[in-house]
């Protein structure tokens, strides 16, 4: 059984695919996703709460059975997720291309040659400033094409920003 | 940090202004002449290009400036009305509060309200003026709120003259000047009126002559290797234009397409056209709505007397009565938009289009922001041998309420497109080459698709029926919905494809709204390639070709990971080859 899970969730590729990019993302990222996961059942708990207290009439049973899968899901959601996204979310910079892999159910790859970008931005949410992250967003001349790298850690963060404008101003530069 | 082309330019930037170091006016005519002489022209494209704001400040006086053109004085006749029309409501609800209230003292309101409407036209005019000099366009205009617009004239991307009922009337058109984006929306300067002689000439300046320089020059620098084999596809096209001006066209530019009435029996088969009829329906219903409920019990009571005698019948004579009525509908949607069509192409390769019954459009597409071209062909259109042509290109904006003005042509048989995207491209293995097939997972895909899902909500609904108290007949239009399932998924199946030819990417896709896109292998960005849980299952990914111009992204739906590798290693090789290879191992 774990054998076919893991099959389901594991990134195999044929041989001659394109390999992962090789960083991952700060460990910490996990942290943040837990977090904001809990969010998410928080308000899912609570519009329960609230149907439990609006709907006072009738059988309880609804609410119990519902409330328990729901329970279960949100659970399994918790445990599973933070980890399955630290393992497929990574990234890379080379002097020619960015190249970034998110998504724990759907896997997305997205690919950018530097000479291509046009602004590099670095943002720091409530959450990422609570576990001291930052994530470097990429945007090209298309609206489609946009790749943001979330939960590095400060450090790398900047380092990543540094390594992007540099390399953009020397691709501008053989451009002309 | 900026970026190539279409990208990051310097914003719009009000300008306090500098001496003139050139008179641009004297500058532009020349090219206006080189349709026989090649050569000559290449000092014209220096000088046009030489003029960059803070370059050439020369601080030497006396030097003549280019005198602030005005709009046309009849506009003082078209803009008073065009704002009475916008502030009726607010007029209508002045003059109803002076109705119910029955005080003396409104009428002044009114006549206020209406004076002062009539004012901010008259002002609008008094203080818009504008030139082109120093190689940019300026704008001035307001009073209180001034605006002061420069724009560097080469960044000009889209020139396009609307003329609506009043403007005809007067021989006005609206200018709307289009510059290339700072990433986040184009800045446009709006020219509200001028005579249509003189847009047309102020159009010629900014985009075509500009192109044709442009064009003209690349044809007279020595191509690295042998003349006349132009290094690049896209210079080759350009070439082939300026040439086929110089030998055969005329100034007004190469005829490509020219709306033939018959096209209008595609109408009905179109989305647009539908939606027009069906937005036309949903008023009539709102009017019907407000009739007394006493006429609609008689048309009811008759009704239903007719129906129970008749049954049948009288559905079948509403159900075809409605379709008629949508027909006719579509048919005038179409001929507002479409009366008069004309796709010519400027020496430059600049293509214009013009159209419209009541409100005419003049739209130009600059070569250089033309990035291929998208062959719709809807299902209506398909089953009777229709399509339509619309470009992709940088730029154009959103639809507006006269139809999307990336238009090339108009529904119309399919021969007749293909034509016509043959010369505008030249690439027809891309416009009808056999395409590549998806894996058979994709068909079942597609099939199950679309049958699982209304065969899911129709259990539903029998259940519903059966326990609940909901009627019979959704569970049979779901089951029919199912059933229709196979054939359209098939259907969808069989329409993706995806090619790579030496200058294009070719993408299809779709069955209710089949399009076959050609994008041009230099517009091309980036890629994203996505996975679905149900899609890893059956070994299948969909990719996206990110680009500037028209949908911004072009997808490759559901083929397998080696096409979608095959066709980015094509595009772009170096770029892929540093990711080859395996995966590292997981560490930790």
């Amino acid at each position: 059984m774990g054998q076919i899970l893991r099959s389901y969730l594991r990134h195999d590729r044929d041989t001659g695919a394109m390999r992962d990019p090789a960083n991952l993302v700060s460990s910490r990222a996990r942290t943040m996703w837990l977090l904001l996961a809990l969010v998410q059942v928080v308000v899912l708990a609570g519009a329960q709460v609230a149907w439990w207290l609006l709907d006072d009439d009738g059988s309880r049973v609804p609410h119990v059975v519902v409330a328990v899968i729901t329970g279960a899901l949100a659970l399994t959601y918790l445990a599973v997720m933070p980890a399955l996204r630290y393992r497929t979310h990574r990234w890379e910079v080379t002097d020619t291309a960015v190249y970034t892999q998110t998504g724990w159910l759907t896997r997305e790859r997205r690919i950018a040659p530097i000479s291509r970008v046009q602004t590099v931005d670095l943002k720091r949410g409530p959450v990422d400033q609570l576990v001291g992250l930052a994530s470097v967003t990429v945007t090209t001349a298309s609206a489609r094409g946009p790749l943001a790298i979330n939960g590095l850690d400060l450090a790398t963060a900047q380092s990543v920003l540094d390594q992007l404008t540099q390399a953009a101003e020397r691709e501008r530069g053989d451009g002309t | 940090m900026s970026g190539p082309d279409e990208s990051t330019e310097p914003p719009v930037e009000p300008v306090e202004q500098i001496e003139p170091p050139v008179e641009t006016v004297e500058q532009i005519e020349p090219p206006a002449e080189p349709v026989e002489q090649i050569e000559p022209v290449v000092e014209p494209v220096a000088q046009v290009e030489q003029p960059e704001p803070g370059e050439e400040l020369d601080p030497a006086t006396g030097l003549p400036q280019i005198p602030w053109r005005r709009l046309s004085p009849r506009m003082l006749l078209v803009h008073p009305v065009h704002s009475l029309i916008r502030f009726l409501p607010a007029l209508v609800v002045i003059f109803l509060a002076r109705r119910s209230s029955s005080d003396s003292g409104g009428q002044l309101v009114e006549l206020g309200a209406t004076v002062l409407v009539v004012l901010v036209g008259l002002l609008h005019y008094f203080t818009t003026r504008f030139r082109i000099w120093n190689g940019q366009i300026e704008l001035r205009s307001g009073l209180f709120v001034r605006q002061r617009l420069a724009t560097p004239a080469d960044r000009v991307r889209t020139v396009d003259l609307t003329s609506t009922p009043y403007h005809r009337i007067l021989g006005l058109s609206k200018v709307v000047i289009g510059t290339a984006a700072s990433g986040h929306g184009a800045e446009k300067i709006e020219l509200n009126a001028l005579p249509t002689a003189e847009a047309r000439t102020l159009r010629d300046e900014l985009i075509h002559v500009r192109s044709l320089a442009a064009g003209a020059a690349l044809a007279a620098t020595p191509a690295p290797g042998s003349p006349g084999s132009p290094a690049q596809p896209g210079r080759g096209r350009i070439l082939d234009a300026v040439l086929a001006d110089l030998t055969g066209g005329t100034a007004a530019g190469i005829e490509l397409v020219r709306l033939d009435p018959r096209w209008v029996r595609y109408a009905p088969l179109t989305t647009a056209g539908l939606l027009s009829a069906l937005t036309i329906v949903g008023f009539g219903s709102q009017l019907i709505r407000g009739m007394s409920d006493q006429f609609w019990s008689q048309v009811v009571d008759v009704g239903q007397s007719a129906a129970s005698s008749l049954g049948w019948l009288v559905a079948l004579v509403v159900a075809v009565g409605g379709l008629t009525v949508v027909a006719v509908l579509a048919i005038a949607g179409y001929l507002l938009q479409f009366w008069g069509f004309r796709l010519t192409r400027h020496a430059g390769g600049t293509l214009h289009v013009s159209r419209g019954l009541l409100t005419t459009r003049e739209v130009s597409i600059e070569e250089k922001r033309l990035r291929g071209v998208d062959i719709g062909e809807h299902l209506g259109l398909r089953l009777v041998g229709g399509a339509r042509l619309s470009a992709i290109a940088t730029g154009l904006g959103r639809a507006d309420d006269s139809g999307p003005r990336s238009v090339l042509v108009p529904p119309a048989p399919r021969s007749v497109v293909l034509g016509v995207a043959d010369r505008i491209l030249g690439d027809a293995t891309a416009l009808t080459g056999p395409l590549i097939g998806h894996p058979i997972a994709a068909r079942r895909r597609r099939v199950i698709r679309a049958t699982v899902f209304p065969a899911v909500l129709a259990l539903g609904a029998a259940l519903w029926a059966g326990f609940g108290d909901l009627p019979w007949w959704p569970t049979w239009v779901l089951v029919g919905f199912a059933a229709l399932g196979a054939p359209l998924g098939l259907d969808r199946y069989a329409g993706l494809g995806h090619l790579v030819t030496p200058e294009h990417l070719v993408t299809r896709s779709g069955t209710f709204g089949r399009s076959r896109a050609a994008l041009e292998r230099d517009g091309i960005i980036g890629w994203v390639e996505r996975e679905t849980f149900f899609q890893r299952r059956a070994g299948l990914v969909s990719m996206v070709a990110t680009t500037a111009a028209g949908a911004k992204g072009y997808v490759v739906h559901d083929c397998s990971g080696q096409q979608a590798l095959a066709v980015m290693a094509e595009i772009n090789p170096a770029l892929i080859a540093q990711f080859a290879g395996d995966s590292a191992p997981i560490e930790q």
